[in-house]
């Protein structure tokens, strides 16, 4: 398993046709994602590789229907349902693709726009929210799960970096990712997903919401948050470890320790507001909550290894394991998850 | 993009919130004259986007020419480079209140802040009384209703007289901070005069750049950046910190830059600017390093991991860079990601180490820094700082 993507997430992308679309839509299928469709307005009957493309999300879910319709007899005015959409779109059109793809009934989006106005952004999360989606981005790399499938952009054929693996990663950075992630494959571990939330001062998905999935999943034993200054997922990241709602160890780096007050530093939701959501603030609330953080990327991947060590060996002591998780673990898995404190 | 409060007020008139009639002086002489014209008593305000002018002494009441010329000159005098003030009638008030209109990124939602308390930093006020700041999220889809604005005045605790015109201000901030697409719009203080009627005392606007798009009458003054090639990077939209260290930074990716920074400092180095050419700006390496000089670092410090940003082709920039810049400063590089096996070529071909670990490209910048600082007249060539960056 793995969260939110696999080889089974039926797909459609919007923007395909562009130069950076195709090249990317190219990778995703080479990695194994299902795409089902594309969707640029004015390109219908084009393909990209043998993707065909459709003038509407509306009209491609049709198309599709009919033919699963042939091929199994469902029902004339039924779609056939996509589980994911990938959006190449421009930032100042991403909220109305956004919007068509939720009215058309997907439930996971990515965006890896950057730029979307904020008030386009809030209205994303708001809609988001209602709708039971999961908007991830903007400003994101996506979601990968190494080995299986990826919407976005992520250079899965360095295997220093995207290995397949047993550690879920979250991250509100790209570049900074690839130099952690590289960090826990070097530790001896893989990656079971990384989502990228986004550097967007209003992320359509939240570091929160990614840990409640990481903490459901079978096949991942710990987490990898990479945040940074400004706003405050990681503290509710910290509220889940508390609360106990995520039992699973988490190690975290938090970027912009020396970050100067009152600029932006990096990307535009990385900023300390009010004396609020300085790094080491988040660095204290996450301590305090139970989590290990680290100072520098080449520290995660020795904490996680230390971490999962001694996690391993309470498991095999402990007279109960509260983990839902453990019965179904892989027999013989070296870095088994524990849950208990 | 951070609106100065003249221009903030302006924009309050053009949505209908009262804002004291004022002039904007760019002289001591002007400023007494403006005074004149408005009536005495008078406020000389600096316009600056830096926040706590007040506390610095760069608002003044003047009540005579006198007064004002001396005002006038204390601030322009002060090392706030202040270049222009606003000159108002002071306005006569029996309250403070405060207003204003934010993003909330965990709902999605607007946030409308209202205090019966003006003049003082919401974030002290939130910290100190919580209880005296009233909150009320505004659904960013639907937008507010008129009983939002209506209740936030009740609440308060206002008298029915005073309800309709505050609520009525609530809608006004409302319709602006949406139609510019403001980041914040906030009226602190806002205060109420002894006829019983608000006036906007001061304005603080910022609009979201994404937005700025939609928005072509908003214009960034050049004289607002903290340098000239702060200026020029904006202009090239390459983003950009200026700081007066020894190491140039010149990384790609915000979050790694920022990452950088932080184990640049934890090293013992000082930073002398951020600069980011990932994303859409991986191919402008010359352009990038040619900001770098002119802040005329100790070393350049050149990190990147990048996926759409290809390390071939930055590898390939790089070396052009060094070709038609020639820095007289040493050049560390730690270049990789998409292509990375090519840029590594490319970086030997042309002398320079190609690093792989971002701490050791990092402590090696700290050190050449160090040896720069303390050897400052033999400056070594950027094909001798490779030779030396060679040695283990």
């Amino acid at each position: 398993m793995s969260i939110l993507v696999d080889q089974s997430t039926r797909t459609i992308v919007m923007g395909a046709t562009g130069s950076e679309g195709t090249f990317w839509t190219e990778h995703m299928v080479n990695l194994g994602t299902h795409i089902i469709a594309a969707v640029t307005p004015g390109k219908e009957g084009e393909h990209v590789g043998d993707i065909p493309v459709y003038h509407s999300v509306h009209r491609a879910l049709d198309a599709s229907a009919l033919g699963s319709r042939s091929a199994a007899g469902a029902p004339a005015d039924t779609y056939a349902p996509a589980d994911a959409a990938m959006l190449f779109v421009p930032p100042h059109f991403t909220k109305d693709a956004v919007f068509e793809c939720l009215d058309a009934g997907i439930k996971l989006i990515v965006i890896v726009a950057d730029g979307i106005p904020l008030h386009d952004a809030l209205q994303i999360r708001a809609a988001s929210r209602t709708e039971g989606a999961l908007v991830v981005g903007g400003n994101t790399s996506g979601i990968i799960s190494p080995g299986k499938a990826m919407l976005g952009m992520f250079p899965y054929w360095i295997e220093r970096v995207y290995k397949p693996g047993r550690i879920g990663v979250m991250t509100r950075s790209g570049s900074l990712t690839n130099e952690v992630t590289a960090m826990v494959v070097r530790a001896g571990f893989g990656v079971s997903t990384l989502v990228g939330v986004g550097g967007d001062p209003v992320p359509g998905t939240r570091f929160a919401e990614i840990l409640a999935r990481f903490q459901e999943d079978s096949e991942t034993d710990a987490v990898v948050m990479i945040g940074e200054l400004g706003g405050t997922m990681e503290e509710e990241a910290a509220e889940m470890i508390a609360s106990g709602a995520f039992s699973k160890p988490l190690i975290a780096f938090i970027g912009g320790r020396h970050a100067p007050k009152d600029k932006r530093m990096g990307h535009a939701g990385a900023i300390i507001s009010g004396g609020k959501g300085s790094a080491l603030d988040k660095m204290r609330a996450l301590e305090e909550a139970g989590a290990l953080t680290a100072e520098r990327a080449s520290q995660v991947g020795i904490l996680l290894a230390e971490t999962l060590k001694s996690r391993g060996q309470a498991v095999t002591s402990a007279k109960s394991a509260r983990s839902p998780l453990s019965a179904d673990s892989a027999p013989g898995a070296s870095t088994r998850g524990s849950h208990n404190e | 993009m951070k609106l100065h409060e003249y221009q903030a007020k302006a924009l309050f008139r053009e949505f209908g919130i009262p804002a004291p009639q004022g002039e904007l002086a760019d002289t001591v002489e002007a400023a007494v004259n403006s005074a004149e014209h408005l009536g005495w008593p008078a406020a000389l305000k600096a316009q600056v986007l830096r926040g706590g002018r007040g506390k610095a002494g760069l608002v003044k009441i003047v009540q005579t020419p006198e007064e004002a010329c001396t005002a006038a000159q204390a601030i322009f005098a002060s090392d706030w480079k202040v270049r222009k003030i606003l000159v108002e009638q002071a306005i006569a008030h029996e309250r403070e209140l405060y207003v204003s209109f934010s993003a909330d990124s965990r709902t999605g939602a607007h946030l409308l802040l209202a205090s019966a308390e003006g003049g003082v930093e919401i974030e002290d006020l939130a910290r100190t009384a919580p209880e005296k700041i009233l909150k009320e999220h505004i659904d960013s889809i639907r937008g507010i209703l008129p009983y939002q604005a209506r209740t936030a005045a009740y609440d308060l605790g206002f008298a029915p007289s005073l309800a309709k015109g505050f609520a009525s201000i609530i809608e006004k901030l409302y319709r602006l901070y949406v139609q510019k697409d403001c980041e914040l719009a906030e009226i602190n203080p806002l205060f109420v005069t002894l006829e019983g009627n608000f006036i906007a005392a001061d304005a603080k606007i910022s609009i979201d750049d994404n937005a700025l798009f939609r928005h072509p009458e908003f214009e960034q003054d050049p004289a607002d950046f903290d340098s000239d090639i702060a200026r020029e990077a904006a202009a090239e939209g390459i983003p950009y910190l200026q700081f007066d260290g020894d190491i140039s930074l010149m990384c790609a990716g915000a979050g790694l830059t920022t990452a950088v920074y932080d184990l640049v400092v934890d090293f013992g180095g000082t930073v002398a600017n951020y600069l980011e050419f990932g994303g859409p700006n991986y191919r402008k390496s010359v352009r990038a390093m040619k900001l770098c000089i002119k802040n005329n670092p100790k070393v350049i410090l050149i990190v990147t991991f990048g996926t759409i940003a290809r390390a071939d082709i930055m590898a390939e920039g790089i070396v052009e860079a060094i070709r038609c810049l020639r820095p007289d400063c040493p050049i560390v590089t730690c270049i990789r990601g998409t292509g990375e096996d090519k840029a590594r070529e490319t970086l030997l071909s042309a002398g320079l180490e190609p690093l792989t670990d971002t701490e050791e490209a990092v402590k090696k910048a700290v050190e050449l820094a160090h040896i720069a600082r303390s050897t400052a007249t033999e400056r070594p060539t950027p094909a001798a700082a490779s030779k030396q960056g060679g040695q283990p």
